[in-house]
């Protein structure tokens, strides 16, 4: 069995895109990841957007456009078997930090449950799945170093036990994030943009996120 | 390759060793107690399930100490391949950097653990921290056993762990999940869940090498399911479809029917929706053939993210000697639950396997499948307390 890379979205501090489709979307003077909400980036509202955390917000962006860039469509009444891995270099460090300080504001006797939900690592995701209607397995993988390859091995792992016929594997810091949508081959009717293996050298020969997309989007243009 | 489980022990609130847990279960004592360890007065509840004697804000995390119970005197192999399950690791570091401004909050990182439990553990294989919130150490498991099965690895040590903080204790009050008495899952009067604390370690092999080596095999992890509702950051589904789907695909990976299962170690946290939720699943997999099913959560509490890995060993010590442990605290089963749970022992049929179940914040559903194997030596030492 073979696993390819169907799609992947991308965003960074300079504008987002997508690499299969050849999108790429400069900010202009003002806007960010701030106000990416506004670009119908969603192919439904998200309900309670605003009371996520950036991180949170951050991965729902770019599944997204992940998503987008594979060619799946997903409304709220038609949910997926499709699996999401994620990473990150803190876990979930702020939100625990924004609870805690907000809990001891409060005299050590009230907090806020909607700052606690936050304080998962895995709740990021959770906040896609729930989004994006997936219905497949939901992790958070980490590891001091290489944790994008990581997360490449974790999905190949599920796809390749039939955890799920499709995998979103991705990281999402509070100014960038990528995700990539992964699929068993044959199996999975939709475009392919690479094997997993020649994704997996990329992301290990590319540690930085720009470097990465540009190698990505080479490899998608040259295809054509 | 065929994944095996050759050692597995535990640090529970019923003390040191899987046998204690186990003893403590069948008993029908629970080991919940009020909490003294930070000031409780402002939450809904002050039980919780503690291990007696770690030292809370003073020297090595939490977690840590309960990994040094765990791992005195084991030897595991080095080239095993961690997989470190927990959902807030050391988040007392987290609070002390923030009350005594001692040490860095940074400190907290989950990916931090893994340097430290290799280094006790020893092992030089890849380590990664896997979290899916209470589902986090049964989805380890899972992970673990696939790579074996595709032929990725020989040997994983699946570790799991996570402790009784204040931090966590009040994020679960404002939540208004924690009943005020001890934990009763599948009661009538349930009124939530207590947290508690654990760790617990299981090694993998593929049995190819197990043999090799002439470990004892203490069971299998024969199939394995994941799903998640997409409904709800903290609540369960109504319609129970999310986990029906994690056990129809844990079936499918072990290539079983459901007839083949002769006992269900819940979730059962002892919320209203959790335990409705698991038997509205069981109900429906099952066709209402009724089956024991219980929760050892009256007993230690809701271990978090040690939860699942705590529950395979517990159910592999029922499949062992076949009888399901009593639901401790149960005395009036829901209607739903009835003819399934007891707060006696129950029988469990010969040539059947276990299934686990566990469920999680973000809507997160896992279910293992376990079959016993040859080895009647359980415990790689006897329990200590």
């Amino acid at each position: 069995m073979i696993i390819s890379v169907r799609g992947i979205g991308w965003l960074t501090q300079e504008g987002y895109g997508c690499i299969r489709s050849e999108l790429r979307q400069a900010y202009e003077n003002g806007e960010g990841a701030h106000t990416l909400l506004k670009k119908d980036i969603f192919s439904h509202p998200f309900k309670n957007f605003g009371r996520l955390d950036t991180i949170s917000k951050m991965t729902a962006y770019g599944v997204s456009l992940a998503l987008q860039d594979s060619g799946i469509e997903y409304s709220p009444l038609r949910k997926q078997d499709i699996g999401i891995v994620g990473t990150n270099a803190e876990g979930s460090l702020q939100s625990d930090i924004e609870y805690f300080r907000d809990y001891l504001a409060g005299g050590r006797t009230l907090s806020r449950g909607n700052l606690f939900i936050y304080t998962l690592p895995s709740s990021p995701l959770g906040e896609a799945a729930i989004h994006f209607g997936l219905l497949g397995p939901v992790l958070y993988v980490a590891k001091e170093r290489h944790a994008l390859t990581a997360v490449l091995d974790t999905a190949e792992e599920m796809l390749l036990a039939s955890d799920a016929p499709a995998m979103l594997a991705g990281a999402a810091e509070a100014d960038e994030a990528i995700f990539f949508v992964l699929a068993r081959d044959p199996g999975w009717d939709r475009p392919v943009l690479c094997g997993l293996e020649e994704a997996r050298t990329c992301v290990e020969a590319n540690p930085d996120l720009r470097g990465l997309i540009r190698k990505f989007s080479g490899m998608a243009a040259r295809k054509g | 390759m065929k994944p095996v489980i050759v050692m597995a022990d535990m640090v529970t609130p019923y003390g040191r060793g899987a046998d204690a847990c186990w003893q403590g279960l069948l008993g029908g004592k629970t080991a919940l107690s009020r909490v003294t360890r930070f000031k409780t007065a402002a939450f809904h509840s002050d039980y919780a399930g503690i291990i007696d004697g770690l030292r809370y804000h003073d020297g090595a995390s939490l977690v840590m100490q309960m990994m040094e119970l765990l791992f005195e005197g084991v030897v595991i192999p080095e080239d095993a391949q961690l997989l470190l399950a927990t959902t807030k690791g050391e988040i007392d570091l987290l609070e002390q950097s923030m009350l005594e401004q001692k040490g860095d909050a940074a400190d907290a990182i989950v990916s931090r653990l893994v340097g430290k439990v290799s280094g006790l553990t020893k092992t030089t294989g890849t380590g990664l921290v896997i979290s899916a919130a209470c589902t986090s150490s049964a989805a380890a498991a899972a992970q673990a056993a696939a790579m074996i099965r595709t032929g990725h690895a020989d040997c994983v040590l699946v570790v799991a762990c996570d402790s009784i903080t204040e931090f966590i204790f009040s994020g679960f009050s404002t939540l208004m999940a924690l009943d005020s008495e001890p934990a009763r899952p599948f009661d009538k009067n349930r009124a939530g869940l207590n947290v508690g604390e654990a760790a617990a370690y299981a090694l993998l092999m593929s049995e190819e090498r197990a043999t090799r080596e002439n470990r004892p095999v203490l069971g299998t992890i024969a199939g394995w399911g994941l799903s998640d509702d997409a409904n709800h950051m903290t609540g369960p589904s109504r319609e129970s479809e999310g986990l029906i789907l994690a056990v129809s695909k844990a079936l499918a990976s072990a290539g079983i029917l459901p007839d083949d299962v002769g006992v269900i170690s819940a979730h059962g946290t002892g919320t209203l929706y959790n335990d409705q939720m698991e038997m509205r699943a069981f109900r429906a997999v099952f066709r209402d053939a009724t089956r024991p099913v219980y929760s050892i959560k009256g007993g230690i509490g809701h271990t978090m993210g040690a939860a699942g890995l705590v529950e395979m060993i517990i159910a592999f010590h029922a499949l062992r000697a076949r009888k399901a442990p009593p639901t401790v605290n149960l005395k009036c089963p829901d209607d739903d639950a009835l003819g399934w749970v007891s707060d006696h022992q129950q029988p469990v049929r010969e040539q059947t396997v276990a299934l686990v179940t566990n469920a999680g914040f973000s809507g997160v559903n896992t279910a293992l499948v376990l079959a016993h194997g040859e080895s009647s030596e359980f415990s790689v030492r006897p329990a200590l307390a």
